[in-house]
């Protein structure tokens, strides 16, 4: 029985989001873009999206009176990931055997 | 890259591989720290050897230099801190590192600085004290010894490895317990060796096995799960 894949993960700039912060300790929100090569606008979304699932945590503060915004995953979406490449890997599996 | 593509499970294998490896190599070491300390104590070294070995003095203590150190490099820390980006997992250990180090240097600069008082301290209220003669003359003069006392080195030593460890790991016994060893190791300064030996226990029970048992705790929890 295949385990279904978490949909608030298996959409492309989410995942993206997600497979960067798992690398990382922390991460701007300028870094992410940079990295993703998003919009800011549309990473803006799907970063509110990843934080009202609870899979990662959102830093506002000022740095030289500009806005900066971090983000670090928290446990609940470490686990998540997990969940998602192990899952991933199960349909991996079945489609070579 | 857009927010609702649909990815088959290769691609999203794929997007998952090319992210890590995007911010694997993000580790940037200014190197500014490590030219200011190599500085400071090459100097310190170099000006103490050459003041002994040409019997001259330059009037103050060179090793002054390492301590007045500390300000820049605390400027640089924050002014690095604030223009990084992202935080590796390998820089909060290399800065956890760092800290407890500074902090041991610290710790052993004060404890080099008492050792000697101490120790004399401890001659007096034994009704002794050490007399040096100088042979050609058969003067007598106080002699203020310096004994290392290794317990309080030991709780020196102890703390370093827990403190990293519960920095790195978010892990607060042990981040407790590594505060607390620095706690039992200024005590100790000014404790004869028997209170050193019970600190060292004590220093046992609250570095590794509180914070050992909390883990285990966990670790069973998490079995049964």
């Amino acid at each position: 029985m295949f385990k279904e894949l978490d949909p608030i993960l298996h959409s492309q700039l989410r995942l993206a989001v997600m497979s960067l912060l798992i690398a990382v300790k922390e991460a701007e929100f300028t870094y992410i873009r940079e990295k993703t090569n998003a919009t800011a606008g549309n990473l803006s979304v799907q970063v509110q999206k990843l934080k009202e699932a609870g899979y990662i945590e959102v830093t506002k503060q000022f740095k030289d009176n500009y806005p900066q915004t971090t983000c670090k995953l928290t446990p609940h979406g470490i686990e998540a990931f997990e969940a998602y490449v192990k899952a991933l890997q199960q349909y991996l599996q079945a489609g070579q055997s | 890259m857009e927010e609702d593509k649909k990815l088959t499970e290769q691609e999203s294998l794929e997007l998952i591989t090319e992210m890590i490896h995007k911010v694997k190599n993000t580790y940037h070491e200014s190197g500014t720290g490590a030219i200011l300390w190599g500085t400071a104590v090459g100097i310190a070294g170099l000006t103490s050897f050459a003041q002994r070995h040409w019997n001259f003095s330059i009037g103050f203590d060179i090793w002054l230099i390492v301590l007045v150190a500390f300000i820049p490099q605390i400027y640089i820390s924050i002014r690095e801190g604030k223009n990084r980006k992202v935080v590796s997992y390998q820089e909060a250990y290399m800065d956890a590192v760092w800290l407890v180090f500074g902090l041991s240097i610290f710790m052993l600069t004060f404890y080099l600085n008492v050792i000697s008082g101490v120790t004399d301290n401890f001659m007096k209220q034994d009704d002794s004290e050490l007399l040096l003669r100088t042979l050609t003359t058969g003067e007598t003069r106080h002699y203020a010894p310096s004994v290392p006392s290794g317990y309080s080195l030991l709780l020196l030593l102890f703390a370093m490895p827990t403190l990293t460890t519960g920095i790195g790991q978010k892990f607060k016994p042990m981040i407790i317990g590594g505060i607390l060893c620095y706690v039992y190791f200024i005590i100790s300064c000014f404790t004869s060796t028997k209170y050193d030996l019970l600190m060292n226990g004590i220093a046992g029970i609250t570095n590794w096995l509180i914070p050992g048992l909390i883990l285990r705790d966990r670790y069973l929890k998490g079995k049964r799960c």
